[in-house]
Formats: structure tokens, sequence, C-alpha cells
């Protein structure tokens, strides 16, 4: 029992943290409060759907976050960018509306009723793992969470363009005048941000049904896992997306009539011991 | 000669507030020259105009060949024009070397690299590895030289370098712009602190009230003629 709970928590952490990690670093760079992550993530899903319908699904999850990634970009260049001189609650109303019309938009393609996707077969069985049978899919997306962080990480510690992502996030005026074309920066990351949710969101599609509203549970629990890391970053993030699934996993189970509020006992509790969260003001 | 950079007529702005009124300057290769003047008389909005933080709204600027009234705060050093910005502003979460990584982002190649700002600034090789803020005042300045060069500048614009600094640090540094003029980049020296105008420049021009009132040949014997321009 408590071996499934955390294996649960694990895999929910690991969808959480691919989908908080692309929310942090928008607000990274951007500064951008965006509500309509939750959405991207469900878009992504939807997308997914389509394409393991006419391809399968590993074409799947490599081309509907391919897909989000673009939109991504034009997400930046049409809505972020104008707006970047706006005070940060005007852009934060936008980017309400945009889920709005998102999802009343996959409400028009998609229909209202809920639609899933099978598991690929290659990973439909389980294994026997510390005497529990272990869904081989549930598995894969705790390895496909380990597998983007890294990734991740050794993307922003190693590569040109992430050294001008990690100088952008702290001062890109600076940054700027050193001859980084910031604002294709920003469209970057916002790309890759857009492609994160995109990619939990078909990952987490095989295990759940989908439908237009399944974005909003994960974006306050994004949230709340890049509040408790400490705004825009992604070390911070990490941490708190690994608590935050025990947290839910656990508490489903110990304590069923608190599981809703759970997060944000967990968020006070953290911001009050560490007002600017865990990671304070890093990258 | 060949002029590098220039303005011409330039009113610039922050919001309604007139700064820069026809502001002309001419810069040319391989000279080095100061720009003096008080607190608050345009010198800043002068670099400002430049990457596109102040607003011009008439007038223009040219850059080599390059000429536009709105530029980019990018742009600049794609065209071989360098600034050590004011109060120095290293970028705190990134270390020394990442630092002076940052200035070669234009691609421009040159005779500076990593290895060579080492040899100029051998204590930064010492803590190549720390995080930039992490420095003293005096060596985040030479990391901020460092990081300039590091875009292999013909033009490298300095604002008030030596703000907050010791006076033998002054020196140093100012020996080591000087060195960098010879060989063959071109200065551009915002300051008010004479003594390393003295150092460093081989000509002036006075800004007050957004304009340039004067101009002349630096004289490092009779520097205290220009202290009308800088004293309050």
């Amino acid at each position: 029992m408590l071996g499934i709970s955390i294996f649960n928590g694990l895999v929910y952490g690991s969808l959480l943290i691919i989908c908080a990690s692309g929310l942090a670093m928008i607000y990274g760079l951007r500064r951008v409060v965006n509500f309509a992550h939750g959405a991207l993530y469900m878009l992504g899903a939807y997308i997914g759907y389509t394409l393991s319908l006419y391809l399968n699904i590993w074409f799947a999850l490599l081309l509907a976050p391919l897909a989000m990634g673009m939109i991504g970009v034009l997400l930046d260049k049409a809505v972020f960018r104008p707006l970047q001189e706006r005070d940060p609650l005007s852009v934060l109303l936008v980017t309400f509306g945009l889920l709005l019309v998102i999802e009343d938009l996959v409400r028009a393609f998609w229909g209202r009723g809920s639609l899933s996707i099978e598991v690929p077969a290659l990973l439909a069985d389980s294994i026997e793992l510390f005497g529990n049978p272990t869904p081989l899919y549930r598995l894969a997306v705790i390895g496909l969470g380990v597998g983007s962080m890294v990734l991740i990480w050794a993307w922003l510690r190693f590569s040109r363009t992430g050294l001008y992502v990690r100088a952008a996030s702290t001062d890109p005026l600076t940054t700027a005048m050193m001859g980084v074309n910031t604002e294709r920066v920003n469209a970057l990351v916002v790309g890759v941000g857009t492609a994160l949710a995109g990619l939990a969101g078909v990952a987490a599609a095989p295990m759940l049904s989908l439908a237009p509203s399944m974005g909003a549970d994960v974006l306050v629990d994004s949230f709340v896992v890049v509040v408790i890391g400490g705004l825009g970053s992604l070390g911070g993030a990490l941490i708190s997306a690994i608590l935050l699934g025990q947290v839910q996993s656990f508490g489903t189970i110990y304590l069923p009539g608190l599981s809703a509020v759970l997060p944000f006992l967990m968020m006070i509790a953290i911001l009050i011991w560490r007002p600017s969260g865990l990671a304070g003001n890093r990258v | 000669m060949n002029t590098l950079l220039s303005f011409d007529k330039v009113n610039a702005y922050y919001g309604n507030a007139h700064i820069l009124h026809d502001f002309s300057i001419d810069v040319k290769e391989g000279e080095s020259l100061a720009l003096i003047g008080r607190n608050g008389v345009g010198k800043t909005t002068f670099v400002n105009a430049l990457l596109g933080q102040a607003k011009v709204r008439s007038g223009s600027i040219r850059l080599g060949r390059k000429e536009s009234a709105r530029w980019h705060p990018y742009m600049p050093a794609k065209e071989g024009v360098m600034v050590v910005p004011q109060g120095r502003c290293i970028i705190a979460n990134l270390s020394v070397e990442e630092n002076l990584l940052l200035g070669a982002a234009t691609g421009r190649k040159g005779y500076w690299t990593v290895p060579k700002i080492y040899g100029l600034f051998p204590i930064l090789r010492e803590r190549a590895h720390t995080p930039g803020t992490a420095l003293s005042g005096g060596q985040q300045q030479m990391l901020a030289i460092g990081r300039a060069l590091m875009g292999n500048p013909t033009l490298m614009i300095l604002d008030e370098p030596t703000e907050g600094l010791a006076p033998v640090i002054v020196d140093q540094l100012g020996d080591i712009i000087r060195q960098v003029n010879e060989q063959g980049t071109t200065i551009l020296l915002i300051e008010q602190n004479l003594h390393l105008v003295a150092r460093v420049s081989r000509r002036y021009l006075a800004v007050e009230k957004g304009s340039v009132i004067a101009e002349g040949i630096v004289d490092p014997e009779q520097i205290e003629q220009l202290q009308q321009f800088v004293v309050v």
C-alpha cells in the first residue's frame, strides 16, 4: 500500500514537474503569470489524441509537443511581446481570457464528451516492482519526467542558448547589450515552456480521460509547485513537484476530506518558513 | 579617419521629459574621447538613446554604415559597439567566466578571447567559477570591461567606470583602458573623474543640459581647466 502510494505520487510529481517547469520558465523570462498554461496542457492532450488516431501514440508523444512549441512561439509574438510594457495584472487577465478561448475552441473541435487514448501496446503490461504490480506506462512517465528534467538542466547549464536564457532571466537589458537578441530568446523559451505543457498533456492522456476542463487541476497544482519552488526557479520546482506529488497521493488515501486543500496548506507552511520559496530567486 | 558613431541633432526623451537637446557627437576610429559633465546632464541618456532605451523623436544615430532613430538594445553590439554600463551590471546568477562568455554573444572574432582577458586581469582567472557578483567593486569593473572586450568591439563605451572605486584601482583601470586604446579599440569614456580623463583621453566633449557645449584636446598638465564642466 505504502509502496503504491509513493509510486503514484512519483508519477503525478513527474507530470507536474514537466508542466510546472514550463510555467516556471515562462515566468522566469517573460514575467508572465500564464493562466492559459493548463489549457495548453489540455490542448496538447487533444492534439495528441487526434495524432494517436491517425498515426499512433508514439508520434503523438513526439509531434504534439512540437506543435505546442510552435503555438507557444506564436503566443509569445502575438500576445506576450506586444503586452510586455503593460502591467502584470492586465497580462494575467489576457492569459485568463486565452484559457477560456482555448477551452471553447477545443469544445468546438472535439466536442464535450470525454475521450481517451489507449496505452501503447508496448507499455500495456505490468511488472512486479518491490512486490507490487506496476504498470509499465506509469513507470515510463516517471522516466519521461526525469529525462526531460535532465535535458532541460543540461540545456540551460551547458549550451550557449542556455547561458543567454539564464542571463536574460536576471538582467534582460544587460544581456541584450552584449548582443543577445533577447526577443528571440523569449520566443524560444515560451515555445519550450508551451511544448512542455503539451508533453505533460499527452503523457497524462492514457492515464485519465480527456475533457476540456482537465487543465484546471494541473494549472492550480503547477502554480503551487512554482510558488513553493521559488518563482522562476527550476531546481525549486523539481523538489516541490516531488513533494506535492507525494502529498496528493497520500492525501487522497489518508485524508480524503482534506485532499483538495492539502497543496495549499503545504504552500502556506513552506512560504511561512521560506517566504521567497525553496530556491529563493535563483533560476 | 572614419566616423564610427555619430549623433546628429538628436532629441531624446523619457516619456515627456526632454533630456537630450540637439545632441551631436562624432566618434572617430582609433581615438580616445571623453564625454564629461555633471550628474543629470544627459550623459547616460546618450547611452540609453543608443540602446533604444530613451525615445529619440528627432535626429539620427549612425553606427558604422547603419543609420536609424530606433535602435534595439542588442544592435550596437552587432555593429561592434560594446557598452560597459554604469553600475557595471554584472549578472548575478552567472559565474565570472559565464559573464565573459556572454560578452562574446555576437560571435565577432578578433584579438580578445577568454585567455587574453585573463592575461589582462589575472584575478578573474583565479575567481573564474565564483558568481560574478561575489567580486569586489574593482574586480567587478574589471569583469565588466573584460566582458565588453569579449565582443571584440571597434568602439568601447565606458559609462562612469570609476564610480565608487578606490583611487589606486582607478589608476590601474586607467592604464588598462589606455592600453586597450593603443591596441586599436576606440574608447568613449563617460566620466566626471578628471584624473581618469587626463590619464586616458585625448579629446573631450563637455555636456550641459542635454547638449554638447564645448570640446577640445585634453591637456593632462592643465586638466583643472575642465573643472568648470564637472564641479557643481
